[in-house]
């Protein structure tokens, strides 16, 4: 009996000195623990007094992002939802029929923005061109042609994997499609064979080549019969003979009104009948006219009437401005149809006056 | 016998008793302090480029005397501009080197030509602050190859970042020490 008892005071006595250790042992854990978790570092008083960035560290465009209200020249008329989440070409058809590119499909709208037919191409949709019977679709490598109920009339063959179509112009017997990918303009005949490349970079034909930094190419026939390209890395836009000769070129980078801004303009144009063009930029988002020769003339919408795409390449935005581009078309009537990519919609703007 | 006063511990009994108690208390808290500081180092701080703003204060709230945030390039994603709007003022006077053209106020972008009409930049990080001047023309204008990065040979892993506790737009944040960079591009890592 006093044996068992001893012993059981022994283990007791070791219990309890047990528990009494790793509470202690305990104790120091958590004290140690909550002293490797301290802030650490931080800013002596001398330094929290120190001043934020002086103005040289400020990025400032205010100034030019004010448009001089007596530039404008139009107003706007109108607004259509395109209803994409990410819309990327418009082109005008016959009957005034406007066509939009966006997501995995292509939309019809009539002249007063009601929602006509949808079709939707095998990829996506980049740019488009539009015949009196036919939608002539570019996707990424190839393109497409649909009848105007959406119908696919002929798919050509690709064009290798770092084609990238991003403007489509269509003439009697012939196709061009501005490829971004490979900086080069691709010209078809009517069946999608490839006949010839153009602005290649050739010293020997003057031809500087085309400088494209971000994923807007942008091409037209105009009035005169001849190729415009845009050339945004270099500010231009240059004309070529469907040959592929480069005739002229006009434009220079400028954040001013009358210049092309920033690193690569313009996005996109459109021609007038006469001639005129109408140019639309990125980062400062804005449409002008400029004459046949290049000139400024006025500003159709500036980067007031864009608040989302401005916001989009601002300092409170999360994204940079290659997503905040527009591309523009013009009607028969003069009207202006500009589709901004971030607000999903276009604006109509007509003529003040 | 149950009713018996415990005698008194003797001095050796006490001193022995605390020391024993000192060294686990020791113990513990090695341990603890170990625990803590493994855990913090098996992560790191790093700005997500997609939710900075820009609004420099990377440049003046790190507790380093010279920030441990710099500016980085993705060349995959730069257009090798003629007129980089990361590089020039927005209006520059020629599109040269010359002081008056530059956008950053501490001349840490380094232009070089390529062929026409392409340039390489390349920022000195020894010059650069961190203070994203750069980084705005470049987001505004351009592909936005340009973004801020906390350098983890210059960054002392504070507990808790001065510069996170400031960030308007919370781009500051824990990442594992083995992926210390949030790359932009297909550099992402």
């Amino acid at each position: 009996m006093s044996t068992d008892h001893n012993s059981e005071m022994k283990r007791r006595k070791f219990l309890q000195n047990g528990a009494k250790g790793a509470a202690v042992v305990g104790l120091g854990a958590a004290a140690g623990f909550a002293v490797s978790r301290l802030p650490g570092r931080s800013r002596s008083p001398e330094s929290q007094d120190r001043e934020k960035l002086g103005d040289e560290f400020t990025y400032d465009i205010s100034k030019y992002q004010k448009t001089d209200p007596s530039l404008i020249a139009y107003r706007q008329a109108g607004r259509i939802e395109t209803g994409f989440k990410l819309p990327r070409a418009i082109a005008i058809g016959p009957e005034g029929k406007l066509f939009v590119a966006g997501d995995r499909g292509v939309r019809s709208f009539d002249k007063n923005g009601r929602r006509l037919t949808e079709f939707k191409p095998s990829g996506l949709p980049l740019c488009l061109s539009i015949t009196s019977d036919s939608v002539y679709v570019g996707l990424k490598s190839h393109v497409e042609i649909y009848d105007a109920e959406g119908v696919l009339k002929s798919a050509w063959d690709r064009l290798g994997s770092e084609a990238v179509l991003k403007s489509i112009a269509v003439v009697e017997g012939a196709v061009f499609a501005a490829d971004a990918g490979r900086r080069i303009v691709v010209r078809f005949d009517s069946d999608g064979k490839v006949v010839r490349h153009i602005g290649k970079k050739d010293p020997s034909r003057d031809i500087p080549g085309f400088v494209v930094p971000s994923p807007y190419f942008c091409l037209r026939i105009a009035p005169d019969g001849r190729l415009r390209v845009a050339n945004p890395g270099r500010h231009q836009i240059e004309t070529y003979t469907f040959d592929g000769e480069l005739e002229h070129a006009w434009g220079k980078p400028s954040m001013a009104i009358d210049g092309f801004c920033g690193c690569c303009n313009p996005v996109s144009f459109a021609m007038q009948p006469d001639g005129q063009y109408i140019t639309a930029e990125k980062g400062l988002t804005r449409v002008k006219t400029c004459d046949a020769d290049g000139v400024f003339q006025k500003v159709v919408a500036g980067p007031e009437h864009f608040p989302d795409a401005t916001k989009t390449c601002a300092a409170d935005a999360l994204t940079d401005c290659t997503r905040a581009g527009l591309d523009v078309a013009v009607a028969e009537d003069g009207r202006v149809f500009v589709l901004d990519i971030i607000g999903r919609d276009i604006r109509i703007m007509e003529k003040k006056g | 016998m149950p009713n018996e006063k415990k005698p008194d511990p003797t001095r050796r009994e006490f001193v022995s008793s605390g020391a024993r108690g000192l060294g686990l208390l020791t113990l513990g808290s090695m341990g603890g302090y170990l625990s803590g500081r493994s855990q913090a180092e098996e992560t790191v701080w790093q700005i997500d480029a997609e939710k900075c703003i820009r609004c420099g204060k990377c440049a003046t709230e790190c507790v380093l005397e010279e920030s441990a945030v710099k500016c980085v390039h993705n060349f995959d994603m730069c257009g090798y501009c003629k007129l980089c709007t990361g590089y020039f003022e927005p209006e520059p006077n020629a599109l040269n080197t010359g002081a008056e053209n530059q956008l950053c106020p501490t001349g840490a972008i380094k232009r070089k030509f390529v062929e026409d009409p392409y340039f390489q930049y390349s920022i000195e990080e020894s010059l650069c602050v961190g203070c994203a001047k750069c980084i705005e023309g470049c987001t505004r204008f351009g592909n936005g190859s340009l973004f801020l990065q906390v350098r983890h040979d210059r960054c002392v892993n504070c507990n808790d970042c001065s510069i996170a506790r400031s960030c308007p737009s919370q781009a500051i944040e824990r990442v594992p020490a083995d992926q210390p960079y949030k790359l932009k591009g297909k550099g992402e890592g």
